[in-house]
């Protein structure tokens, strides 16, 4: 046993080992720079730096250093300098174990005059929330780069598919819930259109379903505005009925113009136009296209939003540019004829509009499916210190075979059996022992320019001792219990304008063990050369080069003395 | 406003050459070279208008004289337009991207487009590049390059780039070209400088400015006018020769003094411009190591009483200096401000100047390696010289790998200090530890000989290969990371040329360095 001991001591102690080591830690070191550089630095994290196998070798690195200096023990005086470079590098390693172990490395978000305690952590974590039986659960992501099947269940919630990087992909799947009325479900159809000129060209996914949350009814590119309404209504759009109105009847699914119907308008006390629908049940509905596509109620004291009737007054519309699709047809108004233009569409033409050189294509249409973007695995891509791909972290929750989604960006709330659950997917955060304010925020530009010259956050800290206030800026980072907090960036709230100060926070119980290391490593690997020189000093000098000159020249200087 | 000021220029014009009205007046009208002492400010800090104009007349259109006028009166004659003048000199700017001269309808011959007809197409490419989405390609950073370009040329055309000083009692303000050239200036300037008042009247606030905020200006333009490093190269160069080809040791220490000298000279005034340490970017950290591995040689030579260091030192420091010369396109002479990070001149002195130093030792090694691999393969070195020289090489690892072991780990006290972590994987940081790894790893086994001779040369050739990744590689490669502050373009190329050459140099002398035929020590 012990003679298996002493020779792992010296293979592991040995030069060779060593050389070997090394090699494989700067062999796997490029590969990780070569991640990061592809795909980010979380992911080199995730891949390389952080996983066991470089741990490993990391430990196998840190066990040939402690028994290269072991083997050679009892101490020499020739091997000072070497005992002290490795004592500094064992420091440094046992250092870095504890800052990996205890440390925490976290951010604190600072909006102004808003006090919080809370720090963000690099783990994901999902939180589950019933807030009527005032309950919570909590679960960590793992700390993966690739999708991972969690396969835990509670409740009626199953964990599935977990993305660390995803993003949303576009897929026509049929509605969850079945219409009530399935004859009237042809009105909630979906489309995909994409309008483009020689400069612009844009895709536009437009639905009338509910359930398409992502996407809507109503689009503006610039100063076009784009509508989708129900196909039943395009066939009324090129009518020239003299008011220009045009109702729509979601019972019926069908449209009609008041003049088919021989309703007249009247004129309202106030002066202002109106009319009235008899239906065939004898309600009627009072409209005045001038101000509202609703019927009023009896009274006329408030809008009917859910009624079966709609009025489009077409005059209103014809002074701004306004496409209307219905699926497989669209309008506008011409402004140069003076006319509603009705054209079909299919996936094989193109129409033309009046604006801008405008061309519309339909590239997909569907009556019985719907468009949802739902979260796929991708690798992720940084450019730019910035993720420009993959910034999704996405989590499948399966309830009764039904697959939802809750993303970092989004969370979801669902009901099952008539309870009501929240999910969010976020950072897991901690709570200092004492509270922050920001105070103020400064920033410093560059004379002439926006580039920022310096930032600095005014914080004011609200201890159990009283309050403190700091100034924290680059390179002056506030201590404070064990707490190091520095100025690492900030972000402007896009609707005040005011600035956010992000500060990361540090705890690192192995900060003075790193410095006492790098200190020990630096002066011993300089006392170890000053002594291994010492012995090489006495050498003789060569003078045989005939090559390499300034030796032949100092061999003719000896022949001239 | 514009009317008025042809009236004055008129006026003034008449009034000076007695030539009458404006129509006659010829360029290049008030431009005069003179004018490159004018402080003005620009990016962030205040220079001299010589330095300016330099700068983005070179970016313009790649040149820095137009049809016989220098960078200074090429920028006034293109600002007058502003004032209604003609400009007689057309810019064109350079089109080099193959795909972007297919979209342009260049024909591949072609290298450049008048700015006239890329203002044309400006929309058009404009709607490219956001085609281009995010990802970014050569071909899309050409596009936005181009349009830069037409928005700097825009800008100084329109008389929105030129600003002049305005001295207010001890204050001063950067009134545009056009707002500048008040009657009541240009008029007071009239009997100092009769011939010229609307230059005089710039002179004029110039000394004002000087008197109030120092002579640094004036400064920078001897400094930018003087070009010492054409001059160090050359005599260095000398120094080079005198030691290889003419083999006069004394003459050739004297070159190298005056090397030195220069640079020192040189560097000293680059601090007193910028106010910091000169190891802020690729252009200074290059001239840096070549100054400093120039330095170190000089001293380990001098307690070693070995000349071959000083051969080293020499070599290297020549070709520092030709890429600080000649590779302007990657390596960025502008001082510009720096980053909030970086301003801390304790940390940015010590970290920066000692891991610069380290590659400046491994230079050393890096220059006598391919020295040796060369004389070994076409000349013949016996095995006590090579040991001999292996043993100059070890010594200048050995500074190298003290050197950058301090600048790394002092790095990790500065990111722990100013970031809040000691070590965080980052490019940068990793490929300066994967270098040091790679030198230790070399040193290791060369000190218990597990590593002969014929090894130890190619690999400590190779080796710089990752000194060169972690400087070069690292902003031109991999760029990405915190350290992204260092970083400009065009330096893949030159970066995968020297990786190239490099192995390539190892693979044709790998012949010379094979295991001898009998059984080896």
């Amino acid at each position: 046993m012990t003679k298996l001991y002493d020779r792992f001591e010296r293979t592991v102690g040995g030069m060779k080992f060593a050389v070997i080591i090394i090699l494989i830690f700067a062999a796997m070191m490029t590969v990780g720079t070569f991640l990061e550089s592809y795909y980010g630095t979380e992911f080199a994290n995730r891949t390389l730096y952080k996983k066991w196998p470089f741990i490993l070798v990391q430990f196998a690195m840190f066990l040939s250093i402690f028994l290269a200096a072991f083997i050679r023990m009892p101490p020499k005086k020739r091997l000072y300098g070497f005992y002290t470079i490795h004592s500094g590098l064992i420091m440094l390693g046992c250092g870095s174990f504890i800052t990996w172990y205890s440390g925490v490395d976290g951010q604190v978000i600072l909006r102004p005059n808003d006090p919080t305690r809370r720090v963000y952590l690099d783990e994901d974590l999902l939180t589950l929330t019933y807030p009527n039986q005032g309950k919570t659960v909590e679960k960590i992501m793992p700390s993966s780069a690739f999708e991972t099947q969690i396969d835990e269940t509670y409740e009626e919630i199953t964990l599935g598919r977990y993305y660390p990087y995803s993003e949303r992909v576009l897929n026509w799947i049929p509605p969850r819930l079945e219409h009530p009325n399935p004859e009237r479900a042809v009105d909630l159809h979906s489309a995909q259109y994409m309008l483009f000129n020689d400069r612009v060209s844009e895709e536009m996914i437009l639905t009338l379903h509910p359930e398409a949350d992502t996407f809507k009814s109503n689009v503006t590119m610039g100063p076009l505005s784009v509508h989708f309404l129900p196909a039943g209504l395009g066939k009324c759009f090129d009518l020239d009925n003299p008011s220009k109105l045009i109702l729509w009847d979601a019972r019926k699914s069908s449209c009609f113009t008041p003049e088919e119907r021989g309703i007249e308008m009247q004129k309202g006390e106030s002066g202002n136009d109106f009319f009235v629908v008899q239906e065939k049940d004898g309600e009627n509905y009072s409209f005045f296209p001038d101000y509202s596509p609703y019927p009023l109620s009896r009274d006329f004291n408030s809008v009917q939003r859910d009624s079966h009737l709609r009025l489009f007054n077409r005059k209103l519309f014809q002074k701004d540019p306004h496409l209307f699709l219905f699926g497989e047809a669209l309008s506008y108004y011409d402004e140069d004829e003076d006319v509603w233009v009705v054209k079909s569409l299919n996936k094989t033409s193109l129409a033309e509009l009046p604006w801008m050189g405008l061309q519309v294509r339909l590239l997909q249409y569907e009556k019985n499916l719907i468009p949802k973007k739902t979260p796929q695995y991708t690798l992720p891509i940084q450019k730019n210190n910035e993720m420009i791909r993959g910034r999704e972290r996405a989590l499948e929750l399966v309830v009764k075979n039904k697959s939802f989604w809750v993303t970092n960006q989004q969370p979801i709330s669902l009901m099952i059996d008539g309870v009501k659950v929240e999910a969010r997917l976020s950072k897991k955060t901690i709570f200092l022992p004492f509270e922050f304010v920001l105070e103020r925020f400064n920033m410093d530009t560059d004379p002439g320019t926006r580039n920022p010259a310096s930032y600095e956050s005014f914080v004011k800290l609200f201890t159990p001792e009283g309050v403190e206030k700091h100034h924290v800026f680059m390179n002056n980072p506030l201590k404070h219990k064990g707490f190091t907090f520095y100025q690492a960036s900030y972000s402007q709230n896009p609707e005040t304008g005011t600035y956010n100060s992000t500060l990361s926070a540090n705890v690192d119980q192995g900060r003075p063990l790193k410095y006492l290391g790098s200190i020990f490593l630096v002066f011993g690997a300089a006392w170890h050369y000053q002594i291994t020189r010492r012995k090489k000093r006495l050498k003789p000098d060569h003078s045989i080069l005939k090559g390499l000159d300034s030796e032949k020249d100092s061999k003719d200087q000896r022949k001239q003395t | 406003m514009k009317l008025s000021l042809v009236i004055l220029l008129a006026l003034f014009s008449s009034l000076s050459f007695g030539q009458g009205p404006l129509s006659e007046a010829e360029p290049p009208y008030f431009c005069t070279a003179e004018m490159g002492k004018v402080p003005i400010q620009r990016g962030g800090r205040v220079k001299p208008l010589y330095v300016h104009a330099r700068d983005v007349m070179k970016h313009l259109g790649g040149e820095t004289s137009y049809e016989g006028y220098g960078p200074v009166v090429s920028y006034c004659l293109l600002s007058v337009e502003s004032l209604g003048l003609q400009n007689p000199i057309k810019l064109s700017a350079p089109v080099e991207h193959v795909e972007l001269k297919t979209f342009l309808g260049l024909s591949p011959d072609k290298n450049s487009m008048t700015y006239a007809q890329v203002k044309s197409q400006a929309q058009m490419i404009q709607a490219e590049l956001r085609l281009q989405g995010q990802e970014q390609t050569s071909y899309q950073k050409s596009l936005s390059t181009l349009l830069s370009r037409l928005n700097l040329y825009m800008e100084i055309q329109a008389g929105q780039n030129w600003v002049i000083p305005a001295m207010n009692a001890k204050e001063v303000s950067w009134p545009f070209l056009t707002d500048f050239l008040q009657e009541s200036r240009v008029r007071s300037a009239v009997e100092e400088y009769p011939k010229n008042p609307m230059f005089g009247s710039m002179m004029m606030e110039t000394q004002r400015y000087l008197e109030v905020f120092g002579p640094k200006v004036k400064v920078e333009y001897y400094f930018a006018k003087a070009r010492l490093p054409v001059i160090a190269m050359l005599v260095c160069f000398m120094a080079l020769a005198a030691l290889t080809l003419f083999k006069h040791f004394k003459i050739a220490m004297g070159l190298t003094l005056a090397t030195v000298l220069i640079q020192t000279v040189y560097i000293v005034l680059r601090i007193y411009i910028s106010g910091r340490a000169p190891i802020t970017n690729m252009y200074e950290t290059v001239l840096f190591s070549g100054y400093g591995a120039l330095l170190l040689s000089m001293v380990i030579g001098h307690f070693k009483k070995e000349k071959t260091f000083l051969y080293m030192g020499l070599g290297y420091n020549v070709l520092t200096l030709l890429m600080i010369n000649f590779a302007h396109g990657m390596l960025n002479p502008t001082i510009s401000p720096l980053v909030p990070v970086l301003r801390d001149n304790f940390w940015l002195s010590t970290h920066v100047t000692m891991v610069i130093m380290s590659y400046g030792a491994y230079a050393l090694s890096w220059i006598l390696a391919n020295t040796l691999l060369i004389k070994k393969k076409f000349s013949t070195v016996s095995k006590k010289d090579e040991t001999y020289y292996c043993d100059l090489m070890y010594t200048c690892l050995k500074v190298g790998s003290v050197l950058l072991a301090g600048g790394v780990l002092l790095g990790g006290v500065w990111a722990d200090y100013s970031w809040g972590r000691f070590w965080g994987w980052d490019p940068k940081e990793t490929w300066s530890l994967i270098a040091l790894c790679l030198y230790v790893a070399i040193q290791h086994g060369r000190y218990t000989s597990w590593i002969p001779n014929r090894i130890f040369v190619p690999f400590t050739a190779a080796a710089f290969m990752s000194i060169m990744m972690a400087w070069f590689g690292v902003n031109y490669i991999l760029a990405s990371g915190l350290h992204s502050y260092g970083f400009s373009q065009g330096g893949a190329v030159f970066l995968g040329s020297f990786f190239l050459i490099q192995t390539g140099l190892i693979a044709f002398t790998m012949t010379s360095f094979k295991r001898p035929s009998q059984s080896n020590p």
